[in-house]
């Protein structure tokens, strides 16, 4: 039977990307943010997980508005990457797991989920910033990703995601096989990319989501977007991501590891959580 | 829910559709040679997909704060932008209704 070994919720950005593309992890502004990722890396080499589920969300570059599912569902052997309009990184393609991910496929569904089935689905920096920092790039744990829109509203409440965390365990709990996966939540944390507050963080909500995430996360599932938003930013509410990540590891957690920077224009934060 | 929140427009379906036909030129910004043709002739590239006078003009015009009023998607402008040499920081201080340097300097108090 697969089990949840634990979770780790994760900022993501481009120019983290483009930051490691060029060998920068000990420049001052972002040794913090990078050093910051050894932990989590020794965490995941010590409990040797056999899957990443990722939920996280596409920036428009494997879904446009034209057809913008609601949460979809990655079931190929191979993930390739998205160009996002600066060409594409020095990276191969991510593996997939087509057994498992149908699996979930077929219990989300069950339960009253009902993503969109790709078998195709490219990553964007959404996956593949942070992934480098974690895991070498030959890739050799597989990944499922589960994208959500969290741009063309209306989006997903963060009560939803929350649940939608429990109907990942229950599926990765019904799994016949024998894995041990760490499911991900990404995006934010707090950041706004247009308008008369562009580049405005809030590290204080930041930190304070982080502690209730760990300790407390249900009165967090039950702010509204807009409060989301009125505290991190209209880009900033990816943040609701972290709750299908923590929904899926049960009541109690143990920290394994936390960390929290700012260099760009993200607040940006990583916290490593083991059940 | 409210649709601008602390001076942002939240990307509702309302504006997702006003928008659609510039946000639709710019997802095709996603290939090296749909790039190079726009760079080649962006009023021509963006007539060809059914973009507007009034959005051809807000390209042409690098008008980062126009193109969100007119309800554009801020990760469809960083394809444009990524065509056209502009980055974040300055779509962003621009829609703010400033020059990077005042973003900067903002940023630093």
């Amino acid at each position: 039977m697969a089990t949840v070994i634990g979770g780790i919720g994760t900022s993501h950005a481009p120019t983290i990307g483009v930051a490691w593309d060029r060998g920068q992890q000990n420049e001052p502004m972002w040794q913090p943010l990078f050093s910051g990722y050894v932990p989590a890396r020794q965490w995941l080499e010590e409990v040797r997980p056999d899957l990443f589920l990722i939920v996280y969300n596409d920036h428009v570059n494997q879904f446009f508005f034209d057809s913008y599912p609601t949460f979809a569902l990655g079931v190929g052997a191979m993930h390739a990457q998205a160009d996002e309009g600066w060409g594409k990184r020095p990276l191969p393609d991510l593996p997939g797991d087509p057994d498992f991910a149908w699996h979930l496929a077929r219990s989300l569904v069950a339960d009253e989920f009902d993503p969109t089935i790709c078998q195709e689905m490219s990553l964007d920096h959404g996956v593949l910033s942070f992934l480098p920092l974690l895991t070498d790039t030959n890739w050799k744990v597989p990944v499922v990703p589960l994208a959500v829109n969290v741009i063309q509203h209306p989006i997903p409440t963060a009560r939803r995601l929350y649940r939608l965390g429990a109907a990942l365990r229950h599926a990765i709990e019904t799994y016949p096989k024998d894995r041990r996966i760490v499911v991900f939540g990404t995006g934010g944390l707090t950041h706004q990319l247009h308008g008369a507050k562009f580049g405005t963080k809030n590290a204080a909500w930041d930190n304070e989501f982080m502690d209730r995430l760990e300790t407390d996360p249900v009165p967090l599932s039950e702010l509204s977007i807009q409060e989301y938003m009125e505290r991190g930013g209209t880009e900033g509410v990816e943040m609701i991501m972290w709750l299908a990540m923590r929904g899926a590891l049960g009541k109690s957690v143990r920290r394994v590891h936390r960390n929290y920077t700012a260099p760009m224009t993200t607040g940006y934060g990583l916290l490593v959580l083991e059940t | 829910m409210d649709d601008v929140i602390s001076g942002a427009y939240v990307f509702t379906g309302e504006r997702s559709a006003k928008s659609y036909a510039l946000n639709k030129m710019a997802n095709t910004l996603s290939s090296p040679g749909n790039r190079t043709a726009f760079q080649a002739d962006e009023a021509g590239y963006m007539r060809g997909l059914g973009c507007s006078q009034e959005q051809i003009g807000l390209v042409r015009d690098r008008d980062w704060k126009g193109m969100m009023e007119h309800g554009a998607s801020i990760y469809l402008l960083l394809k444009i932008g990524a065509a056209v040499g502009v980055p974040l920081p300055e779509i962003g201080a621009h829609t703010a209704g400033l020059t990077l340097a005042e973003y900067h300097a903002r940023k630093a108090n």
